[in-house]
């Protein structure tokens, strides 16, 4: 994206040499991206000739025999993949409905508090989850929610259960287990953006729509959402492409045998039917289709959005 | 200002071309140090399985190294299963010098990641004399050569073990409290377990006694999944149970003994004697359990709950009688147990020197040298007067201080180092007195041993936790163990695939027949999805090997 800023400030047809020395620094910096993103987002992609081989490691790309379409073939009709494909889909919705809607009502209420510090301290305690690795957030998750944990003593406390409930034994809970965490974790520093976006909104339309007499529930409904609305597309467009992404440490530590119809994702899948087993071409084909289908649908939102007249990525 | 831009852009360049430098070596070789200070080569190593990390100036290792001229940086496993590892580790195609793929070895061997070590034995006796050549040809991979050296199951001159592997353990305080009974079938062994729980809910200090507890994390669900063939009488050969007289394999995951055990699991469950959290605990959790003394029972192998044994030492808990003893149960009375077999080699995996490795020389000549009498004393009992000492009839023994020493965590990390994933004997030492392994030392197990262990042998007139269970049998055949072969094997072949297929059916199944509130109808739904993961290709394949192996050892049998 910076270079073809770059380029748009000094079009091909008038390129000229003092032109560019003035831009030096400016194209010396845009040059390191470039080279970056070819060197850590293109050149892997030779590797996606595996998922079209029988890949052997000793034989190398260029020695492993071609199958053509075959490992895609395979993997769908593997009803594990299915399977994780629906996981996968199922807590990237999940995750993407919640984490969004929490973070935006989150940002609001923040911003309605008057008292500063309260203010600044509630921001900063939210946010330090997301510094948190998975491993330490699936162990907190562990602790409250095992048999002699916080959810199952109040739980019992209240009489609502008699006897405590093992969570993870039960594969239903699991895709809400997922979703809370990645609440848990990703609320405070999602909403740091959207907070952002609303300190930008202009103070004279507070002023302006309470001369109106507007309440505060008319503010946010009236000021504050239309405001944030590009904020919000555009955010919603980056997710969506990100769905597949649904996790895989999360998944990985806090499965087990009993949960693993609903607990698989694409990349757990990956890593136990291509890299264990060897697999590769497997395993490559399973990461193309996530990326095909992660461009599709965001391509899909950006069009939708264009038609609608909203904000859009490209 | 000008000059900080310059300086970052320089320094931002610097870093795209070292990362470029860094893609374009990936197929060169490790930067092992050649030699590091004061000329003592450094080989880094990786063993596919959970290890103690030594500290970088452990004591013994720094001696090993004076007499070697060599020393290894020993990595393990961290969370992930071998076959993780090992995938991972071949699609970066970087590897230490030394390498024990577990059950990932085969694949390092598909990948040509190893480098053939049959040329290289000549020249290294010690290597060269640790198997003898029909086991040296068991290793030998499709291609003819040898890749990797089993290290365990060798015992020097005699085999000594005194420990079992996997077996029905149970705390000492239970049978105590029962005025150690004989407990021979699953029957009576949860009998005694329900009993005790309802005399004896808690723990001294108030913690909840589990009474059995089950391990089944990812591959070690085995302690779930495996008792069938132990129940039925067979001995371990792993994933299936090898009939001795008509030399066919049988399922044992179907048998009528499986259905009998999960039976009982399923009723236990019932009657709330078994961990509720037993299926979705982790590895660290279920030791975690173990270490605290509140688990009665379970089944495990010895190995995979060292570091819960070591806790329960270090805490005191033998006071409380929480060490735990071996039981070799079977369904039935008249059924003879054969859990232990005598030290049989593994040839799935070992240790082997990978293309990475710039000295292949230099690394066998160091596991060469590790294997000579002085060394081999340096990793089994340590320093002469620091870890033991000698008596005047030659025998080597520890007082307490060192017995106590030697399962604390710490002291381990920073003076012991067994090297203990390198080819090294059992048995004995080259006097042929001393055991290799000081636990193993006749005079000194008794020592060596938690004091309510020891009244507990006492209690039931035995000398070692092998009298307590059942004794050593031979090894029933050249085919055992089986699971060498089934834990190499990969979805690449049709039986590889059902293999696979079964386990994950067995993970989800499994856990679901234990708690089901109907059994029939449970243990029927395990046997439908059981079927459909294809078994028969498996058991196929399983058939074929065994054969293999029965007609190679036909040629060394004239």
């Amino acid at each position: 994206m910076v270079s073809t800023q770059g380029k748009a400030k000094a079009p091909i047809s008038k390129f000229n040499w003092k032109e560019f020395k003035k831009q030096k620094v400016l194209m010396i910096w845009s040059a390191i991206f470039v080279v970056y993103g070819v060197v850590f987002c293109y050149v892997p992609l030779f590797g996606w000739l595996m998922a079209f081989q029988n890949y052997k490691p000793a034989k190398g790309v260029f020695g492993s025999e071609f199958v053509g379409m075959a490992k895609f073939a395979q993997l769908f009709s593997d009803a594990t993949f299915l399977r994780v494909i629906r996981n996968t889909l199922a807590m990237g919705v999940i995750n993407l409905v919640f984490t969004f809607v929490t973070a935006i009502a989150f940002a609001i209420l923040l911003n309605e508090l008057q008292f500063k510090f309260g203010k600044k301290s509630v921001q900063t305690i939210s946010y330090l989850p997301h510094f948190l690795s998975w491993i330490v957030v699936t162990g907190i998750l562990n602790d409250i929610l095992s048999g002699t944990g916080i959810v199952n003593e109040l739980l019992m406390k209240f009489g609502i259960l008699s006897q405590p409930l093992n969570f993870f034994a039960h594969p239903p809970y699991f895709w809400w287990i997922v979703g809370f965490a990645n609440v848990w974790k990703e609320t405070g520093w999602n909403a740091i953006i959207y907070l952002a976006a609303i300190t930008a909104i202009d103070p004279t339309l507070y002023e302006a729509a309470a001369i109106d007499g507007a309440g505060r529930w008319a503010k946010i409904k009236y000021i504050i959402l239309p405001g944030i609305k590009p904020t919000i597309m555009i955010l919603l467009l980056l997710n969506i492409g990100n769905v597949l992404n649904a996790g895989f440490e999360v998944q990985y530590l806090l499965g087990n045998g009993l949960v693993q119809r609903v607990s698989q994702t694409i990349d757990i899948y990956v890593l136990k039917w291509g890299i264990s087993q060897l697999d590769y071409s497997l395993g490559t084909a399973a990461g193309i289709f996530k990326s095909v289908v992660s461009i599709i649908l965001i391509v899909f939102t950006n069009w939708l959005a264009k038609r609608s007249g909203e904000e859009r990525l490209f | 200002m000008k000059r900080f831009k310059a300086v970052a852009i320089l320094s931002a360049a610097a870093m795209v071309t070292s990362l470029l430098g860094g893609c374009g070596n990936s197929n060169g070789k490790t930067a092992s140090k050649e030699a590091g200070k004061d000329g003592i080569r450094e080989y880094t190593a990786f063993f596919s399985t959970t290890g103690i990390e030594l500290n970088d100036d452990n004591v013994i290792q720094q001696k090993i190294a004076e007499i070697t001229g060599a020393k290894v940086k020993e990595n393990w496993l961290t969370g992930q299963s071998a076959s993780e590892a090992i995938g991972t580790m071949i699609a970066g195609g970087e590897y230490p010098d030394m390498i024990d793929g577990g059950d990932g070895s085969s694949q390092l061997y598909d990948a040509g990641a190893l480098i053939p070590l049959d040329d290289y034995l000549d020249k290294y006796p010690n290597l060269k004399n640790f198997w003898s050549e029909e086991n040296w040809d068991k290793v030998r991979q499709p291609d003819g050569h040898i890749y990797w050296i089993p290290q365990f199951g060798n015992p020097y001159k005699k085999d000594m073990s005194p420990t079992p592997a996997e077996a029905f353990w149970i705390q000492t305080r239970v049978l105590k409290w029962a005025g150690y009974p004989e407990i021979k079938t699953l029957k009576e062994y949860f009998k005694l377990l329900e009993d005790y729980h309802a005399a004896n809910p808690t723990m001294e200090d108030g913690t909840t006694n589990i009474p059995y507890t089950i391990l089944c994390d990812d591959w070690r669900y085995f302690c779930l999944e495996n008792p069938p063939q132990f129940l039925a009488g067979y001995p371990n050969d792993g994933s299936v149970i090898v009939d001795p007289e008509t030399k066919k394999i049988v399922d044992y995951n179907t048998i009528d003994e499986a259905e009998e055990y999960f039976k009982i699991l399923n009723e236990e469950y019932a009657k709330e004697m078994i961990d509720p959290e037993a299926f979705t605990q982790s590895y660290d959790e279920y030791i975690a359990k173990l270490s605290s003394g509140r688990v009665l029972g379970m089944v495990d192998q010895w190995w995979q709950f060292q570091t819960a044994r070591d806790s329960i030492d270090q805490q005191n808990l033998a006071d409380q009688g929480c060490s735990y003893v071996p039981l070799g149960l079977t369904i039935d009375e008249g059924v003879t147990a054969n859990y232990n077999t005598k030290a049989a080699i593994n040839v799935g995996s070992g240790l082997a020197i990978t293309v990475s490795c710039k000295d292949p020389e230099g690394a066998l000549q160091f596991l060469n040298d590790i294997l000579s009498p002085e060394v081999r004393i340096l990793r089994g009992w340590g320093i002469k007067g620091v870890d033991y000492e000698e008596g005047e009839d030659g025998l080597f023994y520890r007082n307490d201080e060192q017995w106590k020493n030697s399962t604390d965590s710490a002291y381990k990390a920073s003076h012991i180092c067994a090297y203990g994933y390198l080819p090294n004997y059992a048995g004995v030492l080259v006097d042929e007195k001393n055991a290799s392994d000081p636990k193993q030392q006749p005079s000194e197990f008794a020592k060596s041993l938690p004091k309510d262990v020891q009244e507990c042998l006492k209690a039931y007139n035995c000398e070692t936790y092998l009298e307590m269970m059942d004794p050593m049998d031979d090894v029933p055949g050249p085919w055992f163990p089986m699971y060498s072969f089934s834990n190499t094997m990969t979805t690449a072949t049709e039986g590889g695939m059902a293999w696979n297929k079964m386990r994950e059916i067995k993970q989800e199944y499994l856990p679901k027949v234990v708690m089901s509130s109907d059994f029939t109808k449970g243990w029927n739904e395990y046997l439908k999805a059981y079927k459909e993961a294809n078994p028969d290709a498996f058991i196929n394949e399983m058939q074929e090997e065994l054969d293999r192996r029965i007609k190679n050892a036909a040629k060394y049998a004239k």
